[in-house]
């Protein structure tokens, strides 16, 4: 409930900054007033015409996600895509209920238009992801996490979620051949896998990250799809690591991709 | 005499057919690996069977469908691995708890024992422990068990060595024995320092001059500990061949290996290799080798090998 409030405030507030943010460009290209040869009321029709359209390619992007991290370049890609999206959706909309008067679109407001959509949005990301993040994890936490395997790549990840304030909150971990911790950075660690059922319940489980343990995949997949749990699993349990890995779609096949690692600008291409 | 089962482990290593049942409920060719112990004893014997609460209603299930009634089963409280009383443990809280005062004849509720236990108690020497030791006929092999030094007159041990790295003899210790009842006060009281080395006691019996005598067997006896033993045990005592339960549909299917159906399991177009199916559970179109299946599984145009899949998983390839 506390995460749905959040992310209609957060969609309710992008389509403020949206079209916020294209009222500036107006004031700044025809000054601080308001002009009869290029009215604001037609300006802003056409504006709020686009917004839903263009929160609804933002979407399509992601960048809602919880695992998305909003200061990443790769964010700020597809939030100057959507921008660019956001202009076009605005310029025809402009042209086909003024199309006798499309006077006052200037290049330059374009373009205006297409930085302070893209630069407003991204800054208010950033910001709302802050406090996002900071309210999903009031207690009780919004997305109470169970971490399969104790190794060390697990045991960075938890203190990055920590460090990072991430809306997975890590609750308990679970080890399948069991481990002499008692806790990780303060998660306590409550045994083998016996317990996977008793933990789910008492700790009102809403995601699973995988660590360790490859040949009880299948059942913990089983464990998430019974209670309807998300699943994760670390690419190292698979051996993969330190190199680029994502999702694809392979000829309709999802496949799991490894490549060499290459700069992040580079990556668009593959 | 009186019948003492150890049944209160958590099978963690076979998790997650142990999820729900204790490892003793497990099927073995059919039917529980504990029924199998249950079969070679005799009526007149009185049994205890010690559990943990996390298994309390799977026993007491199991208990229901038992034909005999002197079965009795004593709940331990732990309900996590690590709050567990140790074997010795919970046999020495019985002892004293019920104030027993018979010879003691201790099974472990997890292994399957080919031999006649009618055969092995009849080589019980009033008043001197006794140990059923298997020929395992391998040194290699030998080094994952307790093994027996036997004495020179081949009938009383000289020492026990736990997983040893050159083992001096091919006998190993079954996890069945008897008790004197003379010999429970030292059983409790070494319980105290050490609750969970079952194997340990006899050891102590020969540190204090109590001589222990064994009984020698060559038929099959598996130590039911992982998915590999699991699925060894099921191979040697089911053969390389198919065996239902009642109400299984087989059809268009090949089998290779050893392949067992549960009740009400349906197989269907389907290769199995060396697979055991629980109960309720149904296979179409699949390939399956070295798999175990738990009860109402539903897998359909899937590819497995080497899997223990938990109750009620589904996977359906679309």
């Amino acid at each position: 409930m506390r995460y749905r409030l959040l992310l209609a405030l957060w969609l309710i507030t992008d389509l403020l900054f949206f079209t916020g943010s294209y009222v500036l460009a107006y004031f700044l290209r025809v000054g601080w007033i308001f002009s009869s040869n290029f009215p604001l009321d037609r300006f802003l029709w056409a504006t709020i015409s686009a917004a839903p359209a263009w929160l609804l390619v933002l979407a399509t992007t992601r960048t809602f996600s919880l695992t998305r991290n909003q200061q990443s370049l790769r964010n700020f890609a597809y939030l100057a895509y959507s921008a660019l999206v956001g202009v076009a959706f605005f310029m025809l909309a402009y042209y086909f209920r003024f199309k006798g008067s499309f006077s006052g679109i200037s290049r330059l407001l374009l373009l205006e238009e297409l930085i302070l959509s893209a630069g407003i949005t991204w800054i208010w990301h950033i910001l709302f992801d802050f406090f996002k993040r900071a309210m999903l994890r009031l207690s009780p936490p919004s997305f109470p996490t169970l971490i399969v395997g104790v190794t060390r790549e697990s045991k960075a990840l938890i203190e990055s979620l920590r460090r990072n304030m991430s809306p997975f909150t890590p609750v308990a971990i679970l080890d399948a051949h069991g481990a002499k911790e008692k806790e990780i950075h303060g998660v306590p660690v409550r045994g083998k896998l016996d317990l996977l059922e008793e933990t789910i319940r008492r700790e009102k489980i809403t995601h699973m990250i995988q660590a360790s343990g490859l040949e009880q995949t299948l059942n913990l997949l089983s464990a998430c799809r019974h209670h309807r749990i998300t699943y994760i699993l670390l690419p190292s349990v698979l051996g993969i690591v330190d190199r680029d890995k994502r999702i694809e779609d392979l000829e309709g096949y999802p496949v799991t991709v490894v490549r060499p690692r290459r700069s992040e600008i580079l990556s668009f291409f593959r | 005499m009186h019948a003492f089962i150890l049944a209160g482990g958590f099978a963690t290593r076979l998790w997650p057919l142990t999820e729900k049942r204790a490892k003793p409920l497990l099927p073995l060719a059919g039917e529980p690996i504990i029924d199998h112990l249950l079969k070679h004893l005799s009526w007149e014997i009185p049994i205890t069977v010690s559990i943990n609460a996390a298994f309390e209603a799977s026993f007491l299930k199991w208990k229901e469908q038992e034909h005999r009634m002197n079965i009795e089963i004593i709940v331990e409280g732990s309900r996590r691995d690590d709050q567990k009383l140790g074997a010795l443990g919970a046999v020495a809280h019985w002892i004293t708890h019920d104030g027993i005062t018979d010879d003691v004849f201790l099974l472990t509720g997890d292994n399957y024992c080919g031999f006649s236990f009618h055969d092995f108690l009849s080589h019980y020497t009033p008043g001197t422990p006794l140990v059923a030791a298997h020929n395992i006929g391998d040194l290699e092999k030998a080094k994952t068990y307790g093994t027996i030094i036997p004495a020179p007159d081949s009938k009383t041990i000289e020492a026990f060595e736990e997983k040893p790295l050159k083992p001096k003899s091919t006998l190993v210790s079954t996890g069945c024995s008897v008790i004197p009842a003379a010999h429970l006060p030292l059983l409790v009281e070494f319980a105290r320092e050490r609750p969970d080395n079952v194997g340990g006691i006899f050891e102590e019996f020969l540190r204090r001059g109590i001589p222990v005598e064994f009984r020698a067997y060559t038929e099959p006896w598996f130590d039911i500990g992982s998915f590999e033993a699991y699925l060894e045990a099921n191979r040697a005592l089911v053969g390389e061949k198919l065996l239902t339960g009642k109400e299984t549909v087989c059809e268009k299917t090949e089998t290779h290996g050893t392949v067992v159906l549960g009740r009400n399991s349906v197989v269907r177009d389907s290769t199995l290799s060396n697979v055991i199916l629980f109960e309720h559970c149904t296979v179409e179109d699949c390939v399956l080798e070295d798999c175990v299946l738990d009860d109402h599984c539903s897998l359909k145009g899937i590819d497995l090998n080497g899997q223990m899949l938990r109750e009620g998983t589904v996977l359906t390839r679309k």
